[in-house]
């Protein structure tokens, strides 16, 4: 469904990625896995064309989608619900809903979808008229996921959902997560809590210092020495 | 008593038609992050084509604003789109920068007035321009009180196109954060080009209702970019509601300045609250309510 292929990307004179390749097929949840400053974010901002590749492709249901204007990769059917959750601040939580709903084919389906997307979450339903940025940053996660499924995303890219969250809250994000995708929707999910994603996830590709080091099926990895040595401390 | 009154309302009729330029100019700087400082000229010309209308045509500048207006918005589309957004697109331009091509659009739109209509002072006269009528004992200017509801018209319009529409939405999303934008698929660089369009039809919209109460001449725009910036500053950068209390602060304090100082002092009260403001409030109005 999505393929990277030997992208390359810098800023300005500092290269980030080098060769980076993987692959995520359609109905996975594929995690992306590397400590900070791995490039997660670099990767995820060239996927929605924020960032230019100096050198690779990037394709995705066939078509090549390299060099496209970043605001056509939502028309695609890519969600990205970024780092930092990115809300708009001073719009209420309905309307940050509303604005992930833009699209002709997913403005048509908007009710319906911001009643499932209570559904999920149902203190977005209770808060919809009060501003983002007065809610919790677990309350935010959630629009920002939230935000990201009003699209109806053939892939939904997460980055980091579960940072600086209380424990009881991880589990909680990430159970949604685990939901969404088996409500169908291919998933690309970048994190550090490296445990708990490679426990859920299908395949996972671990990222280190702009490199594409291990790539492998999710439990699998967890049994990996390198991984447990440097990801895990056993 | 009542001439203190009639003052305040004054202020407050001027007021309207001052936060609506101001408006425009808020909007701009919400989406581009730059202070347009070509904002009063294009109110200036705005007028123009106002004035214009009127004298060749006689159309009556209340009609004549939805002449300048839809002109106004199709010439800020074209100075964003082929102006300031070919300047943005250049990385190394710092957006210090683009702040002085707007002294250079103010420039040129200046000069071309000039070159077009001479330095000459030139007036709207209407059979209404010197009607008032009375409320108890206060008497009322007719031609302000037109331009104050539809000041407020326009305004109210303003607020639900912003908050009731997608495009409207995108225009305040791409406001709070320009790459969330983006990742909603909002195109932002077309939002921009509508947006400095939209600015500068409010502006040409001011203007248009303030003809009637000014001499128009090509340098008038200077005077109309430092009350929008004023308001704008005394709102709180970037807020709508906070420009409508600005516009009307400024409209106040200059109808106050006007009646107990004297008539040629009135821009000078507006200047005073300014450096008040930002030596004691320098947040603006938001300071009272955001912390
Ligand atoms: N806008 C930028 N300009 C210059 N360098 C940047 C920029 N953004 C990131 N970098 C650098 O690129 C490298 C990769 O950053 P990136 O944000 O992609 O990492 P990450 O894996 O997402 O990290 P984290 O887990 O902290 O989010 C880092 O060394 C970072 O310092
Ligand atoms: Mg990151």
């Amino acid at each position: 469904m999505l393929k990277v292929d030997n992208v390359s990307v810098s800023y300005g004179d500092m290269q980030v990625l080098w060769d980076v390749t993987f692959e995520v097929m359609e109905g996975e949840l594929v995690a992306l896995l590397g400590a900070n400053g791995a490039g997660k974010t670099t990767i995820l901002n060239t996927i929605s064309g924020l960032l230019r590749p100096h050198s690779g492709n990037i394709y995705f249901l066939g078509k090549e989608i390299t060099r496209i204007p970043a605001h056509r990769v939502a028309e695609l059917g890519i969600a990205h619900v970024p780092e930092g959750r990115r809300l708009f601040p001073e719009m209420s939580v309905k309307e940050n809903l509303e604005m992930g709903s833009l699209l002709p084919e997913a403005k048509k389906k908007r009710k319906e979808t911001m009643e499932w997307v209570f559904s999920l979450f149902p203190i977005l339903k209770e808060k919809q008229n009060q501003e983002a940025g007065t809610l919790s940053g677990g309350q935010q996660q959630m629009l920002a996921i939230g935000r990201g499924l009003m699209a109806l995303p053939k892939l939904l890219m997460l980055d980091e959902p579960s940072l600086g969250l209380a424990p009881v809250l991880v589990n909680q994000v990430f159970e949604i997560v685990k939901e969404i995708n088996r409500r169908g929707i291919t998933v690309l999910l970048v994190e550090q809590n490296i445990m708990h994603a490679l426990k859920m996830c299908t395949r996972a590709y671990v990222l280190e210092n702009g490199r594409v080091t291990l790539h492998g099926i999710g439990t699998e990895l967890l049994n990996n020495q390198h991984v447990k040595e440097a990801y895990l401390g056993i | 008593m009542s001439l203190f009154l009639q003052t305040i309302i004054c202020g407050i009729l001027l007021g309207a038609m001052y936060a609506l330029i101001a408006i425009g100019m808020t909007l701009i700087m919400g989406v581009m992050k730059i202070i347009n400082l070509a904002h009063g000229a294009l109110v200036m010309v705005g007028m123009y084509i106002t004035y214009f209308c009127f004298k060749e045509w006689g159309i009556d500048p209340y009609l004549g604003m939805f002449i300048s207006m839809p002109a106004l918005f199709l010439i800020g589309c074209l100075i964003q789109k082929y102006l300031i957004n070919r300047l943005v697109e250049v990385d190394s331009i710092l957006p210090e920068n683009q702040v002085l091509l707007t002294v250079g659009i103010m420039l040129v739109l200046t000069e071309t007035m000039r070159l077009i209509f001479k330095s000459d002072y030139r007036s709207v006269v209407t059979s209404y321009s010197t009607k008032t009528f009375f409320l108890g004992d206060i008497s009322i200017s007719i031609p302000m009180t037109f331009g104050f509801l539809i000041a407020m018209i326009l305004t109210w319009l303003l607020h639900l196109f912003l908050t009731r529409t997608d495009l409207g939405r995108s225009i305040r999303a791409t406001a709070q954060d320009r790459d969330a934008a983006i990742y909603m698929g909002v195109n932002a660089s077309r939002i921009t080009v509508i947006t400095f369009g939209i600015g500068s039809a409010l502006a040409a919209a001011g203007g248009s209702l303030l003809l009637p109460l000014f001499y128009l001449w090509p340098d008038i725009g200077h005077l109309f970019t430092a009350k929008a910036f004023i308001i704008t500053i005394l709102g709180g950068m970037g807020s709508t509601m906070g420009a409508i209390l600005g516009g009307l602060t400024l409209g106040i304090a200059e109808s106050l300045g006007a009646t107990y100082i004297s008539m040629g002092y009135k821009d000078v009260v507006g200047l005073i609250i300014f450096l008040l403001v930002l030596l004691f409030l320098p947040g603006g109005f938001r300071s009272f309510t955001r912390r």
